[in-house]
Formats: structure tokens, C-alpha cells, sequence
């Protein structure tokens, strides 16, 4: 368990370590970044942009700006940003995270209830026209792009039915805290909490159908046949059961990155100032530092959830346990 | 001015504080609420004399002051400069060198703090401390100012600013007369700041100025709050008026088009961004009474690089002069009301523009309409034909399909031609460096102050041409 541990964490510095040097690399090896000529704006003269550059540490040979950069993120937490100057980079990361998790939350809610009646009803009914119909909604839900369908959404809830009864409860886009206005928050996470799962519901739906499918041919099925359970309590204790595995396998994979920033495309629609969307406008800005801090941050959450999912298989599979 | 985001000519908007009619009625009735403002993002620094973008240039007007600033008013009646901290705008003397200016007596910032001739210096030389991104640019016409651009921190300006407290003067002395140093000191880089202002890039952290209002708060990922200036009382109703909202909410974070159906839902008074071409129609139509027209004077131009194959040749540049339907770019940016077509580098309005059209088919005062046949003679005669062209474009989609036109119409007129789109964030730098060998691209230049040279000397002049450097606006050094 401990060497299982320590080969988790050796595994995640060695990620972060790798997507740092390279996004640091791949920032210096762009054409047309150099902040200090952006920061300086038009026609600056060359002292004043050597000025901007020394500010900026640019000088420095490139493993001790790496270093610093480094330093600042972990150490000293003062790191600033490279267009918005003096503004802290590690507290502003910090600020996000409630939004990003208030808004993934909410999704993985919707997404895990919604999919698992799919599937589980789907399965029951295999062949059917229930299953059928559920599996081409899924696969509707799985083309339909997030952000396309933000927009849609927001077309419809905020321009073309805004003053009609459907859509007049929908508030202003933008993100309002909890503790302040918790009817708010809610109001305002309800479209992008539906748009974002949309595309997992239809995804995980089909999955635990197929794997649900999958399992009823096997032996132990049939033994649990044999001693004369219910049909709804083999598919539901036996079947559903190891089914979960892939779910689960999913779930761990998707939760994490969309906690690390993958929900990005979501946040940008609603102008939810969550972490995907600090990294959209840091990439569309080259801003490195809070490129770097949010990139390092992703990393982290992803390894850290595909952990929790090993240990989440031990508890739903015994033949993990044994093995 | 480069603007880092695309803001068009219009925008929708309220009725600003500075651009109403000042009736005492008026005023009294239309005082007081909230006003909120929706841009796409924060745009760097809070710092009056760094930022150099166009969103924060247009708040700093009721922020901060200068020595002198323009008028506060509709139309080329804001191209007059009033004096705004001094006392009159000074008439030069000692061969148009010198200027002595009258400082106004009990104006405070909005920390409590006085106004004072030491203010006014140390500001001055703050310009250079923090390497003002116009230091080397404008200000360097100022006596001192290459010992200070060649060493900022000690910077003194010696026998260039000196100030006088007991007569509250400042002067102010040049190495050669200036005809635009007024305009330099109107802008938000000479803002007058506090003695004690940080002498580094104050960043995130707003500086207290003299304006109406003041920065109570700034997140760059959510907004920024301003409020009144309680130490706030109007002593050029030109200069710098009293504004109407209590406060002023900038938000930052919407798409346009969600900063589009803010506005149209009366949840924002006014966005900054450009709105996308595809809700034009719908602004212009169900909701006009919501837009304000004001004239922004920028210009869109193809810079065409004179050192670089196929445009080292000037037929070749020609032709695609010729073969260019301004029509059709007027189209792409949103129709005649926003946009017009020039074949000059000065828009219409502005100080110098005089109508002038030979890249017509019937050359005269006005753009008619393209010439593809002398466009393709040119082509054929210049024995560039069939050569490769590749334009840069930004990834916005305004510019981008001004790029694809580009390459539909070099393409016509026998060029083999591709487009790039890059981020708007970079392309502005990108094209300027030679090392990137940009041979034609699409850009814009907007006013910094209404003078000519504001465009042409800053575009064409060699101090504009530096090899292998992102600030290098004379592309090609022309």
C-alpha cells in the first residue's frame, strides 16, 4: 500500500516535471511572445523594452528562469502574472477552484444519476425500442459539441426566449458565490451544470449498457440464475456491480481532468471565471505564469484522481482485492 | 495605439459621463446608479503610465489627469486640448523649447493627498522609472531624458523639469521645439500621479489620481469597481466633468455575444468588444434606440512588406492596390455605418485626411470600384506571377475574413496564396519582426492623439525599423 503511494506521488512529480519543462520550452520557441515587446506596446524604443525585459528576468539564461518560476509557484507562492503585472498568480488559481468544482460538481451529479438510469434501462430493455431510442439520444448527446451547445443554450435563455415564461427565472451570466446568494448560484449554474453533463450522460449511459450487457453473459450470472434470484436483483447486485468498473474507470479520468480545467470550453460560454477559463484567457494572453500554475495544477488533479479510482476498484471488484 | 482587443468603430452603449450634454438639469435628473461595463478581459496593468491599450485608456479619462487634457466632448470637438491640472496651456517660449505652467491650487487626489508641483515632477520622471512604453518615444524630446532612458532609477530629468513651489510652476524645457507636446501631455502616460507612487510598474494595484472617480477594487479575472472621488470637485467642466453613476462596474469574463445579450437585456450598460458581425443586423434593427454611434479613428490596412518577394515590387504592390473591393472589406467589418473605404493611410475626420482615391477604376477624390484588368496587366508586367503569398491574419472574425478575401483576390489577380490566422494576442507582434518574414498581413493603427504624424511618422518613420525585434511597427522599413 505505502509502495503503492510512493509510486503514485513518484509518478505525479515526474508528469508535472515533464509538462513543465515543455510547456516553458514551447512558450520561449513561439514567435511574437515576448512579453516585454507587448507589455512595452507599439513602437517601443530598445531601451525601453530592455528595461521591461531585465524587469521581467528575461536576461536570465533559461534554467534560471525556469528555476525562479519554480520557486515562485511552490516556494514563495508570489509568482505574477506576465500581462496583468503585479497581479499574484497562485492566490488567483485559488480563487477559481470553487467556481470549477461548484460547476463539475453539479455536472458529475447529473451525469452519474442520469447515466446510470440510462444504462441500467437500457439494459433491462435490450432490443427494445426503449433501448434503442435511449441509445440514439445518447449518441445525440456524445455529437453535440459543448460549446455549440452552450451557445444554443445561451441563445435561447438569454436573447430569443429570454421574457418568456420558459426562460425569464435565467439570471445574467457570470458566477455568484455560494455563501453570498445560494438561490443564485444555483440559478446560475443550471444551464451550464445540464450543458456539461449532456455529453457525459450520453457517453457513460452507453458504456454501462454495453459493459452491463457484457456481464449478464457470464458465469456467475448464470449461477446466480441457477439459484433462482429475481432478474432485477442479478442485473441490479450482480451485473450492475462489476459493470461499475468501467464507470468508474471514466469517472476518474473525466472528473479529474474537468476539476483540473477541462471544462474550460463550458466556462468560457457562461463567463464562469473558473480555472478553464483563467487558462483560456492565459493562453489566448501567452500568459506562461498562469499557464504554467493552472497546467501544473491540471496534472496534479489527474493523477490524483486515477489513484482514487484504484482504490475504488478494490472496493467494487473482489478479484481486484485478490490480486 | 495598437488595441490588444478589437474593439469597431461603435459600440452599444448608454449615454458615458463624458459624452452628454452637460445641461445642470440634465445632470442633477440623470445622477447617481450604478453603470456596468462588459469586456471579454482585463487588459494588463492598472498603471496610467504603462498600460497602453485602448480599453483602459478609455477609464483612466475619468480617472487621472495631466497637465493638460482634450477636450471632453462629442466628435473633432474632443481633438481640442484644455488645460486640465494647469492653470492655461502655456504659449512657448526660448524658440518654442520652454513652457512654464500654472499649477490649479486645491485639487486633491483621492487618497486626501494634495496636488502639488512636486507631484507634477515626480510624475514626469516617473514616465521614465517605469519605462513608460512612450518614454523613448514621445518623451524623449524632454532635456534629461537620455540620461534617464539610458538609467531609469535615477532619474531626474536635470534642466528638464524643474518645479518652483513657491510660485507653483513647473517648467518644463525640450532639446528642439515639439509641435504635438501638448497632445503627449494630455495623454494617460503623463498622467499627474502622487510624489510617492510606487517608482516600479504599480500592476494590480491601483495608483490614486485626481479624476471623478476612483479604483475601489480590480480583479483581473472578474472586474473592476470605480466610485466617486470624495475629495472630488469640478474645476474644468472641459476638462474633467462630474460624472453621472455613483458607480461604475467594469465585469470582465462574457464572449461578445454574451456581452451582446447583456446589453440587449439591460443587464450591462455598454460593451467594449467589438459585437460579431452576426447580431449587427439585430442591433441595428430591434434595438437602435440602445445604439450610440461615436467615431473611433483607427484604420485597417494590409502592410505590404517592401523587402520580401512578390512586394519588393512596386507594380506588384500596385495591383494589389488596384484589384482590393473596399467595398467588400466596408461589408466584412459590418456595413457603411461602421466603416469607410480610404486609400490613404489617414481615416476620414482626422486632422491631415484629405479624400484622395488613384487605386480606382475611375481614380479621383473617392474609392468607385476595383480595377482587376490593370491589377492583372500590373501583375503580369511586374513578372511576379505565380509567386507564393502567404497573409497573416488574426484570429478574430472580422480579420480573418478579411484574410480569406485577401487570398481569394491575390489568388485572381495570379499570385499562388494562403492565409494564416493567429491569435490576435501574438499577430500583432508576430508580423512586425523580420525574422518572421511576414510578407503581407492585416492590421490596425488607432490614434493615439489626433495628429498626422500620429499615424505616418510612427508608421514610416526609421525610428520605427528595428531588425529581428517584436516593437518594430515599420514592418518592412520602409
Amino acid at each position: 500500500m505505502i509502495f503503492a503511494l510512493l509510486q503514485r506521488i513518484a509518478q505525479m512529480l515526474f508528469v508535472m516535471f515533464g509538462i513543465s519543462v515543455l510547456v516553458f520550452l514551447i512558450f520561449f520557441a513561439t514567435p511574437g511572445t515576448d512579453p516585454a515587446a507587448r507589455i512595452a506596446g507599439r513602437n517601443a524604443s530598445p531601451e525601453v523594452l530592455e528595461a521591461v525585459r531585465r524587469s521581467f528576468g528575461f536576461d536570465q539564461p533559461m534554467y534560471v528562469q525556469y528555476l525562479t518560476m519554480m520557486k515562485k509557484i511552490f516556494i514563495t507562492g508570489d509568482l505574477t502574472s506576465f500581462v496583468n503585472r503585479g497581479w499574484k498568480v497562485v492566490p488567483a488559481v485559488m480563487d477559481t477552484i470553487p467556481v470549477t468544482l461548484s460547476l463539475v460538481f453539479g455536472a458529475a451529479i447529473l451525469w452519474v444519476v442520469f447515466a446510470l438510469i440510462i444504462g441500467i434501462v437500457a439494459a433491462a430493455t435490450r432490443g427494445s425500442w426503449v433501448d434503442k431510442t435511449l441509445m440514439m439520444l445518447g449518441l445525440i448527446g456524445i455529437s453535440m459539441p459543448v460549446y455549440w451547445l452552450g451557445e444554443v443554450m445561451n441563445l435561447l435563455s438569454q436573447n430569443r426566449y429570454h421574457d418568456t415564461w420558459i426562460f425569464s427565472w435565467v439570471p445574467p451570466l457570470g458566477y455568484k458565490n455560494f455563501s453570498d446568494d445560494p438561490k443564485g448560484w444555483f440559478l446560475t449554474l443550471v444551464i451550464p451544470w445540464i450543458t456539461l453533463s449532456i455529453l457525459y450522460i450520453g457517453l457513460y449511459g452507453r458504456v454501462l449498457r454495453a459493459a452491463i450487457v457484457e456481464s449478464l453473459q457470464e458465469d456467475y450470472i448464470r449461477t446466480a440464475r441457477a439459484k433462482g434470484l429475481s432478474e432485477t436483483r442479478i442485473l441490479l447486485r450482480h451485473a450492475l456491480r462489476t459493470s461499475l468498473v468501467a464507470f468508474v474507470t471514466l469517472f476518474g479520468l473525466d472528473f479529474g481532468a474537468l476539476v483540473g480545467g477541462s471544462a474550460l470550453l463550458t466556462e468560457v460560454v457562461f463567463g464562469l471565471q473558473g480555472l478553464g477559463k483563467l487558462t483560456y484567457d492565459a493562453l489566448l494572453n501567452l500568459d506562461l505564469p498562469i499557464i504554467m500554475t493552472t497546467v501544473l495544477y491540471a496534472s496534479f488533479f489527474v493523477v490524483m484522481a486515477n489513484a482514487v479510482v484504484d482504490l475504488l476498484y478494490m472496493l467494487l471488484d473482489p478479484r481486484v482485492r485478490t490480486a | 495605439m495598437k488595441k490588444w482587443m478589437l474593439a469597431g468603430a461603435a459600440a452599444l452603449t448608454i449615454a458615458l459621463p463624458a459624452i452628454s450634454p452637460a445641461h445642470a438639469e440634465y445632470k442633477a435628473e440623470h445622477r447617481g446608479g450604478t453603470m456596468r461595463l462588459v469586456a471579454r478581459s482585463a487588459a494588463g496593468t492598472l498603471d496610467p503610465q504603462i498600460n497602453y491599450t485602448l480599453q483602459y485608456w478609455q477609464i483612466y479619462q475619468g480617472l487621472y489627469d495631466g497637465l493638460v487634457a482634450f477636450k471632453k466632448a462629442n466628435g473633432t470637438d474632443g481633438f481640442t486640448k484644455v488645460p486640465d491640472l494647469a492653470e492655461a496651456i502655456p504659449e512657448p517660449t526660448n524658440d518654442g523649447k520652454t513652457y512654464v505652467f500654472k499649477i490649479r491650487k486645491g485639487i486633491k487626489f483621492a487618497n486626501g493627498q494634495d496636488l502639488t508641483v512636486k507631484d507634477v515632477v515626480a510624475s514626469l520622471q516617473r514616465i521614465f522609472k517605469v519605462s513608460s512604453p512612450t518614454a523613448g518615444g514621445f518623451f524623449s524630446v524632454i532635456v534629461g531624458a537620455d540620461k534617464c532612458l539610458a538609467d531609469a532609477k535615477s532619474c531626474t530629468l536635470e534642466g528638464g523639469v524643474t518645479g518652483d513651489e513657491a510660485a507653483g510652476t513647473v517648467t518644463i524645457n525640450l532639446t528642439q521645439p515639439d509641435a504635438e507636446f501638448m497632445d503627449k501631455l494630455a495623454l494617460p502616460h503623463a498622467a499627474i500621479l502622487p510624489a510617492n507612487a510606487p517608482a516600479e510598474d504599480a500592476g494590480s494595484n491601483p495608483i490614486p489620481g485626481t479624476g471623478a472617480y476612483f479604483v475601489q477594487s480590480y480583479d483581473p479575472n472578474k472586474g473592476m469597481t470605480m466610485a466617486r472621488n470624495p475629495n472630488f470637485k469640478v474645476w474644468s467642466e472641459d476638462a474633467q466633468p462630474d460624472g453621472y453613476p455613483d458607480v461604475i462596474q467594469y465585469d470582465f469574463g462574457l464572449t461578445d455575444e454574451a456581452e451582446v445579450n447583456a446589453v440587449m437585456n439591460g443587464e450591462a450598460d455598454w460593451m467594449f468588444d467589438q459585437p460579431p458581425t452576426d447580431r449587427l443586423g439585430e442591433i441595428g434593427t430591434k434595438y437602435k434606440d440602445q445604439v450610440y454611434l461615436n467615431t473611433l479613428t483607427a484604420w485597417w490596412y494590409a502592410p505590404m512588406n517592401t523587402r520580401l518577394a512578390p512586394f519588393d515590387n512596386i507594380k506588384a504592390r500596385q495591383a494589389v492596390n488596384y484589384a482590393i473591393d473596399r467595398k467588400a472589406l466596408v461589408n466584412l467589418f459590418g456595413g457603411p455605418v461602421l466603416a469607410s473605404p480610404v486609400c490613404q493611410v489617414l481615416p476620414p475626420g482626422f486632422p491631415g485626411h484629405e479624400d484622395y482615391c488613384p487605386y480606382s477604376k475611375d481614380p479621383g477624390t473617392k474609392w468607385s470600384a476595383p480595377d482587376m484588368d490593370k491589377a492583372k496587366q500590373l501583375v503580369e508586367e511586374s513578372g511576379t506571377k505565380g509567386q507564393k503569398v502567404t497573409v497573416i491574419a488574426e484570429d478574430t472574425a472580422v480579420s480573418k475574413s478579411i484574410g480569406v478575401y485577401l487570398q481569394s483576390m491575390l489568388k485572381e489577380i495570379g499570385y499562388d496564396a494562403e492565409v494564416k490566422p493567429i491569435s490576435p494576442n501574438i499577430e500583432f507582434t508576430y508580423i512586425q519582426n523580420t525574422n518572421n518574414k511576414v510578407q503581407i498581413s492585416v492590421t490596425q493603427w488607432y490614434q493615439d492623439y489626433p495628429a498626422a504624424s500620429d499615424f505616418l511618422y510612427i508608421l514610416f518613420g526609421c525610428e520605427s525599423f528595428k531588425e529581428g525585434s517584436d516593437s518594430s511597427i515599420n514592418i518592412s522599413g520602409f
